[in-house]
């Protein structure tokens, strides 16, 4: 297929039956909207273009910024779009959660604001929330802001209701499902989609999924979130139902593994909220002879979230299984294998060993620039650590003097270093506190 | 009605059994008038230790300094000037809490005087060898004059420090992390002309260390000024000077609602009255920020975090163990390695679980308009338990008059009736005056002559506002202690820590 623009090919998503091996359903047909296909990787391709495209065009290789409120998938199909257009991108966000989307939105050229947290000392009658400011500067005189406001922009809408929604349609043989099932974010796709369908057929039965109000899932929002969005209205959706950050990985690793599909957690929590909510409808089904179909959305994909997964289930990215040998020691054996030396022996045995021994601060360089022993060298533990797992840094004829703050971390390393053979390394008793303590010259770089 | 929206309050023992023990609730009330503020000594020690067991876990050493604003009584006062002195200190921000910091025992070299102070505080911290945390410039320059011009010794001072925002070159293009402004401190941009005034006033001043306080909740603000003063701390060296401390203000937080479910379950249904959705949970539909335009919410929620996983010490463990933007280590070890001491400020966290206000039921009657809900009357007005104010929403702990068994209505027994909405009013003949805007359940309606414990009111809540309006009493407070099986107490005032409450030596 050949194409003009990238712009081009967003929308026109594959929609894929999932095996009813995996899900269980006996009775209803589950489709996957496969919208992490879109060209920038995700559902938000499409509102992004459609909310963009009379500012960009308009503005294609001025001084505009455009600006929206996004940690994620619509900020990164916005930097894309606008980088298209000779344009720059700025996200305004209350925390960026997951650090990989942070790396990938700097590397797109985006800036990146995000905004302060809450007060500690609150004053109930300052009414001004951070947004309030945000809101000024694009209204100031002279702003050069091109706001797509995701969140109260009906085109966030009108673009699923035009693409999205008629495409399921379309590859269902011109019917609708009988369930749709959506992940609440900006409240575009549900309702885009929700109002072509029902056009279809009133009779669409329609799942809004929430993220648990104690959890965090990417692109869903919290219900008391949802009612801040000027695109929800709950006549919408025929029930809403929360899912948590544990299910939405649950159903992104069947999709994955089972299912060929690459999802990321929103598309995981989709899925796995489908199949929940159904079993109930798919029994009642059960003996009618009556199938039913329900269709999800998969919004984008697994590889920007492997910190997200790290942070729930280490053990899916084989976290626990690497014992790193120095946690692998005892308290017995740094006992019985470490030799440490207090501050007027070091210093003596500085002054006095032939060969001088070597001394390895292991704090890091910029603790080492301001003060250190002199004559040391900067070995920070975490390098020393990957060191040592190559195996002994120096020569067994050097004798070695490690220094930490206090004196803990350098005496476990020491008791490493003796049982990887090295005859003479020893420990700074107290660490280069105690060094300061008494009184021991420390100099600057 | 459906389930009863409860914000039950955290209790933690010895609260916990002090609240068992009604009668003697009752029988101080009964002596000292409602309303009543109570204190338990015991537990701000105990706070103190939890704090320097973070301090132990990072290897770091310091001082934690409590903030007398968030308390005026003088037993809590005493009580940590009887901790360890190289561990306990007081953070004072006015000429009469200094004074009453050195008369309930503080040596001057234990204090730390912050905020904006006037000639005659300046010149008392200075005279008492107190530590003088400079709020600006100006104030260094004033400071530095009283010292030359009275012959004092030289005076340790802190500089505190703002707008570290505008710090942030070297911490990758790209992101902004934006901060509310604050009109304590000097901008870090505006630096190094206080270098250069602490280096003129050199023999009246030696700069100890760097502070700064930042009001919000967010660990990242935290952190990364926390960096920033280690990186300040290097180029302080640099000129020749020789901090030694960062010191890191307050902010540490308190869990107030025991349950997270309650907390989120109330917190919704508050969008969803504010929506229309279901009926007011506050008198007046009042929507504490939150308003209405054109079905959408909008505004920011004006409440204190209820629920808190993370508060006080945990929370400075979690801010130690943070990784820090520029230099990628924890401020934890960043201290550490750098061979900084670390001081905190702590206030509402110090004293969490410390407090009760006590307050009598004077009259319970119908709204009239909204159904099944009461109007209870108590002996106390909004001034006395400023929970409202500081946006801190929980529910008060029902003592009932007489038997407590027969009478507890969480039971179900009979006669204890079922759990009630009802707006708790203060004493002053003004529409003004609610307790609490909050529609408060309680499992049963209260009488005349019950008392209610709003409880966790040591830090800001319990005297932070109050006042004789209308000539209405204003609480007093008493320390108690527990003595075996019952309780003994004496009036703050007359508190020692040598001395039992009730006046005999220990």
């Amino acid at each position: 297929m050949r194409y003009d623009s990238i712009t081009d090919a967003i929308g026109n998503t594959p929609l894929v039956r999932i095996d009813p091996a995996v899900h269980g359903l006996r009775n209803i047909d589950l489709y996957a909207k496969l919208e992490m296909l879109n060209p920038f990787g995700s559902v938000k391709d499409r509102p992004a273009w459609h909310m963009a495209r009379p500012h960009l065009e308009g503005a294609a290789g001025g001084e505009g910024t455009v600006v929206e409120l996004s940690s994620g998938n619509t900020a990164k199909a916005l930097a894309l779009l606008a980088g298209l257009h000779g344009l720059k991108f700025k996200s305004v966000t209350n925390r960026m959660r997951v650090p990989e989307i942070k790396e990938l939105l700097l590397l797109l050229g985006a800036e990146i604001e995000e905004l302060p947290g809450r007060s500690e000392c609150l004053d109930p009658t300052d009414t001004d929330d951070p947004l309030t400011h945000f809101h000024q500067a694009l209204t100031e005189p002279g702003s050069t802001y091109l706001h797509t406001d995701q969140y109260f922009n009906p085109r966030n809408v009108e673009a699923h209701a035009a693409g999205t929604g008629p495409e399921i349609v379309k590859d269902l043989d011109g019917r609708a499902p009988d369930w749709f099932v959506a992940c609440v974010g900006t409240a575009g796709s549900s309702t885009g989609v929700a109002r072509v369908l029902r056009e279809h057929d009133p009779d669409v039965r329609v799942l809004g999924l929430v993220a648990d109000k104690s959890d965090f899932v990417p692109g869903i929002r919290t219900i008391d979130e949802v009612h801040q969005v000027g695109l929800f209205d709950p006549a919408t959706y025929d029930t809403i139902e929360a899912v948590t950050s544990g299910e939405a990985i649950d159903g992104m690793l069947t999709l994955i593994r089972r299912c060929g599909l690459l999802s990321g957690p929103t598309g995981g929590a989709a899925y796995q909220g489908a199949v929940r909510y159904l079993r109930d409808a798919d029994e009642a089904l059960e003996g009618t002879g009556r199938r039913e179909t329900a269709v999800f959305i998969v919004c984008d994909r697994a590889e920007s979230y492997l910190s997200y997964v790290r942070a729930r289930r280490p053990e899916l990215l084989g976290r626990t299984a690497r014992v790193p040998a120095l946690a692998a020691l005892t308290e017995e054996d740094v006992r019985a294998d470490a030799r440490s030396v207090g501050v007027e022996e070091a210093r003596r045995w500085i002054a006095e060993s032939d060969p001088r021994p070597l001394v390895v601060d292991m704090r890091s360089p910029h603790a080492y620039a301001a003060l250190h022993i002199e004559g040391s060298v900067n070995i920070v533990d975490e390098l020393f650590e990957e060191l040592v797992r190559g195996g002994l840094p120096f020569s067994k004829r050097t004798p070695v003097l490690l220094a930490c703050p206090v004196g803990e971390k350098s005496l476990r390393h020491a008791a490493l270093l003796t049982r990887m053979g090295h005859p003479d390394v020893r420990s700074l008793a107290g660490g280069i506190v105690a060094w300061r303590d008494a009184g021991a010259p420390l100099v600057r770089e | 009605m459906d389930v009863p929206l409860y914000l039950r309050p955290r209790v933690e023992p010895p609260l916990a059994s002090l609240l068992g023990a009604a009668p003697f609730l009752h029988s101080l009330v009964d002596a000292l008038g409602s309303p009543l503020n109570v204190l338990l000594l015991e537990t701000v020690a105990e706070n103190a230790a939890r704090f320097r067991a973070v301090y132990r876990r990072h290897r770091l050493t310091g001082r934690i300094y409590f903030a007398h604003k968030a308390n005026r009584s003088s037993a809590l006062v005493r009580r940590l000037a009887a901790e360890d002195p190289a561990a306990v200190g007081i953070d004072v921000a006015s000429l009469e809490e200094l004074r009453h910091a050195l008369g309930c025992g503080f040596t001057g070299d234990r204090v730390m005087a912050t905020g904006p102070k006037d000639a005659e505080f300046l010149w008392l911290a200075a005279r008492v060898g107190a530590t003088v945390n400079l709020d600006s410039p100006g104030e260094l320059d004033r400071l530095a004059g009283l010292v030359r011009g009275h012959g004092l010794g030289r005076v340790r001072v802190l500089a505190r420090l703002s707008g570290f925002e505008s710090a942030d070159g070297k911490n990758g293009a790209g992101t902004r992390l934006l901060s509310r402004r604050s009109r304590f401190g000097t901008p870090v941009r505006d630096a190094d002309a206080l270098w250069a005034a602490l280096e003129r006033h050199a023999d009246a001043v030696e700069l100890v260390g760097l502070a700064y306080h930042l009001d919000t909740t967010g660990l990242e603000e935290k952190a990364r000024a926390l960096e920033q003063c280690v990186l300040l701390m290097d180029a302080c060296r640099r000129r020749g000077l020789a901090p030694r401390a960062v010191d890191i203000g307050g902010g540490f937080g308190v869990g107030y609602v025991a349950d997270a479910g309650e907390w989120q379950r109330w917190t919704t249904a508050l969008s969803e009255a504010v929506l229309g959705g279901r009926p007011p949970l506050t008198w007046r539909g009042h929507g504490y920020g939150l308003r209405n335009e054109g079905g959408t919410v909008r505004g920011t929620m004006a409440l204190y975090p209820g629920h808190r996983p993370h508060a006080g010490p945990g929370y400075l463990d979690e801010l130690l163990s943070l990784p820090a933007p520029v230099l990628g280590r924890e401020p934890g070890t960043l201290l550490l390695e750098h061979l900084h001491d670390l001081h905190i400020e702590p206030g509402r966290s110090l004293v969490d679980q410390c407090g009760l206000s006590l307050a009598r039921v004077l009259d319970v009657r119908s709204t009239g308009e909204e159904p099944g809900a009461h109007l209870v009357r108590l002996g106390m007005n909004a001034g006395d338990v400023s929970l409202e104010e500081h946006g801190v929403l929980m529910d008060p702990v029902l003592l009932p008059r007489g038997d407590a068994r027969q009478d507890d209505g969480r039971e179900g027994g009979e006669g204890a009736g079922a759990p009630v909405g009802v707006h708790l009013v203060g004493n002053l003949c003004l529409e003004a005056d609610l307790i609490t805007r909050r529609l408060v359940f309680l499992p049963r309606l209260p009488r005349a002559g019950d008392v209610l414990a709003f409880v966790n009111t040591a830090g800001y809540a319990m005297d932070f506002h109050a006042h004789q309006a209308q000539r209405q009493p204003s609480a007093r407070t008493v320390a108690v202690e527990r003595e075996g099986d019952s309780w003994r107490w004496c009036p703050d005032e007359d508190y020692w820590p040598i001395t039992h409450p009730g006046g005999t030596p220990a």
